[in-house]
């Protein structure tokens, strides 16, 4: 066990260091460099700026320097809002983000996992043809229009929920479902099928066998296991959630992270852009990380190579 | 071989003993025949070849052309509420100009505008000598002929020149949904057959040549496994600048989803490497990339093809996410997930702006979604669920 968290962990290390490095480099293939703009600044004044930010050094200089900076958690100045830091973004926006993901997360597990049960325990009856319609109308309708659809019916022509902000638990509801609607749909059917093949296996028979109730049967055995593949699935949905508060936060003038990172694409921002870029990828795989660890400690049968 | 009666003698001739009476089906029509009795993918298949036609075919078929813009008929809705007076009917746009309509819908022509009063909040519009003035201090504004009786008589017709609206440079929505949903199924195809072409030739050399090429090969795509994609299609689009518009989308989506293919094919390439044929074609000689190329690859068709139609819808998602965060192809081309984002800051006054296209990219997703799950159940009858 600790043999494999200390493989996951060189592995994450030499993951974040390609990131790192990769999106270092596709930013500095941008053409022009960043106070290249419509208007023409006077060469002193580029000069100046390209030595005050260090941008005349070779590119492994540079790239060292942002590294250093970087352990030293500095994520570098804004290039388009003087005075700002790209960590002013994050320690901003983050924690609203972050608040709209975990409620996104709980209201996910706490309808999709009931909606599976149901599904699978009903098969083929009309309870498990309405979660399935659900579902696939989850994952094929595209977050921003289900947003879009929700804020048009709910805040403009009912008026029930606000429009833009995040002021009162009322704010929370659509973009919560909107963020969550993928997620969702795809958790509810995952969580059907593998409680459909549980509920198949022949532990199942032996427990009923012994005169267990059908509830006992299916709280104590079969979702035990069934929801092992669930658990696996957080990773890559924590990932989901993430890049889809862009939009969300986007049509809901959200103050998270998401917004500044769309603001900072329209500006060509590209200090934010990389800083904020670095920050998500390096947060999901410590997500992700956390949950395979966990996974491991569930799962007994899993082999730690 | 005729049959008198149920209950008379077979014929037991040898050439009928052997005989297989049903006809033998290919591969592929067995394929079609689990397919065809799946009726989700048959609903699938049939949106798919409604839309290519819509697409490809439709734009042949309209008076208007996608970028054409026409600054008098601006945000005109699908259907258009008129005030009749005296057999002549007008429609108030958002941005109140007066459109003189004709009895089935169609748009004549705009009606001259005489001066706008600001104090007063009201503006005169000459229609053939006589006077209409506009109360816009009201809502809605209320139209008032010569003699001072405001036209009260509304009905709502259906726009026959726009027959789903214009957009907010008065381009006809019609014309930009064909266009928009040729340019996304355009990336979306692109960026799909370059993923595959990718990732067959990764996955297939990976698990052709096994030993340390296909772990360092394999601990590659792990790492690119772990690397939140969306973020890198996002940063390759801001690299690689908006002015190319098409060309980076098609590069960022088929740069980063090649890894789910290269896994498939390695699967494959590995569990059939080992089989008898690929040993009969290394004893006549057959060179590694012929083996490659020629047996293995054909035989893995059937999972790379359902992997294909699963990148398909994604991409179009993709593009749609990147279009809406201002990321898609550049005015005036239009794919769906730019009109989208276009649309967003009239969805107040013009929601028909965003649900035209929301409805084509959900049509597209349901078409490919449904292709895909029945093509993966025809493909693998075993892996029914």
């Amino acid at each position: 066990m600790t043999k494999y968290i200390i493989k996951r962990v060189i592995m994450m290390i030499c993951t974040l260091l390609l990131i790192s490095l990769l999106t270092f480099i596709l930013m500095h293939a941008v053409p022009g460099g960043p106070f290249t703009s419509d208007r023409k600044l006077p060469e002193a004044v580029e000069a100046a700026l390209n030595a005050k930010y260090n941008l005349d050094d070779p590119l492994p200089i540079q790239y060292l320097d942002y590294m250093v900076d970087l352990f030293h958690g500095d994520l570098g100045p804004s290039f388009q809002y003087e005075g700002r830091s790209v960590n002013d973004f994050i320690t901003s926006g983050f924690p609203v983000s972050a608040r709209l993901g975990v409620t996104t997360i709980c209201f996910v597990l706490l309808a999709a996992i009931p909606m599976g049960i149901v599904a699978a325990l009903k098969n083929g009856r009309w309870q498990d043809m309405l979660v399935m319609g659900v579902a696939t109308l989850g994952v094929t309708i595209p977050s921003f229009v289900i947003a879009t659809g929700l804020m048009y019916i709910f805040s403009y022509k009912l008026g029930w929920t606000p429009t833009i902000g995040l002021d009162s638990w009322r704010s929370y509801i659509l973009p919560v479902i909107a963020l969550g609607g993928y997620s969702l749909a795809f958790i509810a059917r995952l969580m059907r099928s593998s409680l459909l093949e549980v509920m198949g296996q022949d532990y199942i028979r032996t427990a009923r066998a012994k005169g267990l109730s059908e509830f006992k049967v299916v709280t104590r055995h079969a979702l035990r296991n069934a929801l092992i593949p669930v658990i696996t699935i957080l990773g890559p949905t924590i990932a989901n959630l993430l890049t889809g508060s862009f939009v969300i936060e986007k049509i809901f003038a959200l103050p998270g992270l998401g917004i500044h990172f769309v603001n900072s694409i329209t500006n060509r921002d590209y200090t934010a852009i990389m800083g904020v870029t670095i920050f998500y990828a390096a947060f999901l795989i410590a997500m992700i990380f956390v949950v395979d660890i966990f996974y491991c400690l569930i799962d007994p049968r899993i082999k730690y190579d | 071989m005729e049959q008198t009666g149920l209950w008379d003698k077979l014929e037991s001739s040898n050439e009928n003993r052997e005989r297989l009476w049903t006809k033998s089906r290919t591969f592929a029509g067995d394929v079609w025949f689990r397919f065809r009795h799946k009726p989700t993918a048959l609903l699938g298949l049939l949106l798919i070849a409604a839309l290519l036609l819509f697409a490809l075919g439709g734009p042949f078929l309209l008076d208007h052309d996608y970028s054409q813009q026409n600054l008098d008929y601006v945000n005109m809705p699908p259907s258009i509420q008129v005030t009749d007076t005296a057999g002549s009917r007008f429609y108030v746009t958002p941005n109140l100009k007066l459109i003189e309509v004709a009895e089935d819908g169609t748009l004549l022509a705009p009606v001259p505008r005489l001066q706008d009063d600001f104090n007063s909040r009201t503006q005169t519009f000459d229609y053939n000598g006589t006077t209409l003035t506009l109360n816009y201090g009201l809502t809605p504004p209320a139209l008032v002929d010569e003699s001072g009786n405001p036209i009260t008589d509304v009905e709502t017709i259906h726009n026959k020149d726009y027959p789903l609206g214009t957009d907010g440079l008065g381009r006809d929505m019609l014309a930009r949904l064909m266009y928009g949903a040729r340019i996304s199924l355009l990336v979306a195809f692109i960026a799909a057959a370059v993923n595959m072409v990718i990732g067959i030739l990764y996955g297939g050399i990976a698990g052709l040549c096994g030993g340390m090429v296909d772990s360092v090969m394999m601990r590659i795509v792990d790492i690119i496994n772990t690397i939140p994609l969306t973020l890198y299609v996002i940063l390759i689009s801001v690299v690689l600048g908006n002015n190319s518009g098409l060309v980076s989308i098609v590069i960022a989506l088929s740069s980063v989803y090649w890894v789910d293919m290269a896994r498939v094919v390695r699967g494959q390439v590995l569990t059939l490497k080992s089989q008898e044929f690929v040993f009969a074609a290394r004893t006549i000689g057959t060179s590694s990339k012929d083996i490659l190329l020629r047996h293995l690859i054909p035989n893995a068709m059937g999972p790379i093809l359902v992997t294909v139609t699963m990148l398909i819808p994604q991409a179009i998602f993709m593009e749609a996410f990147l279009g809406f965060i201002g990321l898609g192809v550049a005015p005036p081309m239009a794919s769906l997930g730019t009109m989208c984002n276009d649309a967003i800051e009239a969805l107040r006054t013009s929601p028909y702006q965003l649900f035209e296209p929301a409805l084509v990219i959900c049509i597209t997703m349901f078409g490919f979604n449904f292709v895909g799950d029945g093509l993966r159940d025809a493909l693998d009858p075993k892996l029914k669920k």
